[in-house]
């Protein structure tokens, strides 16, 4: 063997020879198996990757369901100390509720709340939002109420224009508008300007912003004017309202058994 | 009595699911009234006597849970109901199309009625009520139509499930 290395040669003719002709056959047989291993291996990475995937699938879902539930609780933390907030600003002690229904029917706007006569809930009761008036209560349940909405069709608020103090009743027009009836024609009314509650009427406390004025039209006669407004609760979205649990004025049935007829208070059209 | 009973709570989910899914952003403002396509269905496949007292029920709870205060639907969904029952095996209600017009007729029939009853009713006249009977009432029917054949194919596998009521339906028919 120390004869070989020493000679400078590399191997003989014949090694020469062999291992040429068995080297094809080796590199064949090699690249055999390392492709039938590549493929199998790769086979079997891939149903570890396809598995791992599976796995990180599920856990990007559990992880998004997580995300949503967080982002669900930081919303609702944001209303509830919006809400906190705006009870803690108003004097009233307030009545929070959920809301839990809308109006079965087309034709009506009302939502159902969680709270009822248990709770303190009365008819005629004022309800708001932190953006503004929602309604006032219709019906009541030991423990579930019945809002009207002010943009249902018999609803009427007795309000004011912020900015100039013209005097209008809010009345309802579904679909999340409403209009101001009753507007005087000589009143200088914009859009964009806010109609408030006027405290009149009794029922709804003065100040309670009710919505913005979006479309102003004076016709050619005639001593009023129309404006449309949105109001500033959007109705469609409400989860949680406030119930502001002042005593309502008698309704007009007891006023009106007791004595002489009177006109119908805001709140409700007299139907 | 079970068979009352399953009916009772079919009109509950019925009614909670117009309330609670329906009613919420953005569909809100064409929600089909699923209620109707119930007591409609109820029409042709109920007997007269319990039929129409269920279809009263389903009324006036939709009165109850509703801003109105007149109890227009506990009027006017029996009325539908009797109405449905009047066109029993007179209509050809087996087609999709078939069934979708005969809701959406009745739809219409019933808006035009609450109008007509609220425009009598109400001592101040309702200018902001007509706008809407064109522009979401018409469109919010059409998708009643639409959703009927859906509606009815359920009902008709739930009604078929409690073999019990065909019994019992035709024994009080006599």
């Amino acid at each position: 063997m120390s004869l070989r290395v020493k000679q400078k040669q590399g191997v003989t003719f014949v090694d020469a020879l062999v291992t040429e002709i068995v080297s094809p056959f080796q590199r064949a047989s090699t690249f055999l198996i390392k492709t039938v291993h590549g493929v199998f291996q790769n086979y079997v990475v891939l149903v570890h990757l396809q598995r791992e995937n599976l796995l990180l699938k599920q856990k990007v879902a559990e992880l998004q369901k997580e995300n949503h539930q967080m982002k669900e609780v930081a919303y609702a933390n944001e209303r509830f100390q919006k809400l906190l907030q705006f009870r803690e600003k108003i004097s009233p002690p307030v009545i929070a509720a959920e809301v839990i229904g809308g109006d079965p029917s087309s034709w009506f706007k009302s939502i159902t709340l969680n709270k009822g006569e248990k709770e303190g809930i009365r008819k005629g009761m004022v309800v708001i939002a932190p953006e503004g008036v929602v309604g006032q209560i219709l019906k009541t349940a030991p423990y579930h109420s019945t809002v009207l909405l002010i943009t249902d069709y018999s609803s009427a608020i007795d309000a004011i224009v912020q900015r100039t103090r013209a005097k209008a009743i809010v009345e309802g027009r579904g679909e999340n508008r409403c209009q101001l009836k009753y507007l005087l024609r000589s009143e200088d009314v914009i859009v964009g300007d806010v109609a408030i509650t006027s405290g009149l009427g009794g029922n709804f406390p003065k100040g309670l912003m009710v919505g913005e004025i979006r479309k102003v039209e004076k016709r050619e006669h005639g001593i009023f004017q129309y404006a449309e407004l949105v109001p500033s609760v959007d109705l469609t979205k409400l989860e949680e309202v406030l119930v502001i649990p002042e005593a309502p004025p008698p309704p007009l049935e007891e006023k009106g058994k007791r004595g002489k007829k009177s006109p119908p208070r805001s709140g409700q059209k007299k139907k | 009595m079970k068979r009352n009973a399953i009916l009772l709570l079919l009109g509950i989910l019925f009614l909670t699911f117009q309330t609670t899914l329906l009613s919420y952003h953005p569909i809100q403002r064409i929600r089909p009234d699923i209620i109707l396509v119930l007591i409609l269905y109820w029409g042709f496949t109920l007997p007269p006597v319990s039929g129409g007292i269920h279809a009263l029920f389903l009324g006036y709870l939709m009165d109850l849970f509703s801003g109105n205060s007149f109890g227009l639907y506990t009027f006017t969904r029996p009325l539908l109901f009797y109405l449905a029952q009047l066109f029993k095996g007179r209509l050809y209600l087996e087609s999709f199309p078939s069934q979708s017009l005969f809701v959406f007729v009745f739809a219409l029939f019933e808006g035009l009625l609450i109008l007509t009853l609220l425009a009598a009713l109400n001592p101040a006249p309702l200018g902001n009520l007509y706008p809407p009977f064109f522009t979401f009432f018409l469109p919010q029917s059409f998708l009643t139509g639409m959703i009927t054949p859906v509606l009815f194919f359920f009902l008709q596998k739930i009604f078929l499930a409690l073999p019990q009521m065909q019994r019992i339906g035709s024994r009080e028919r006599g």
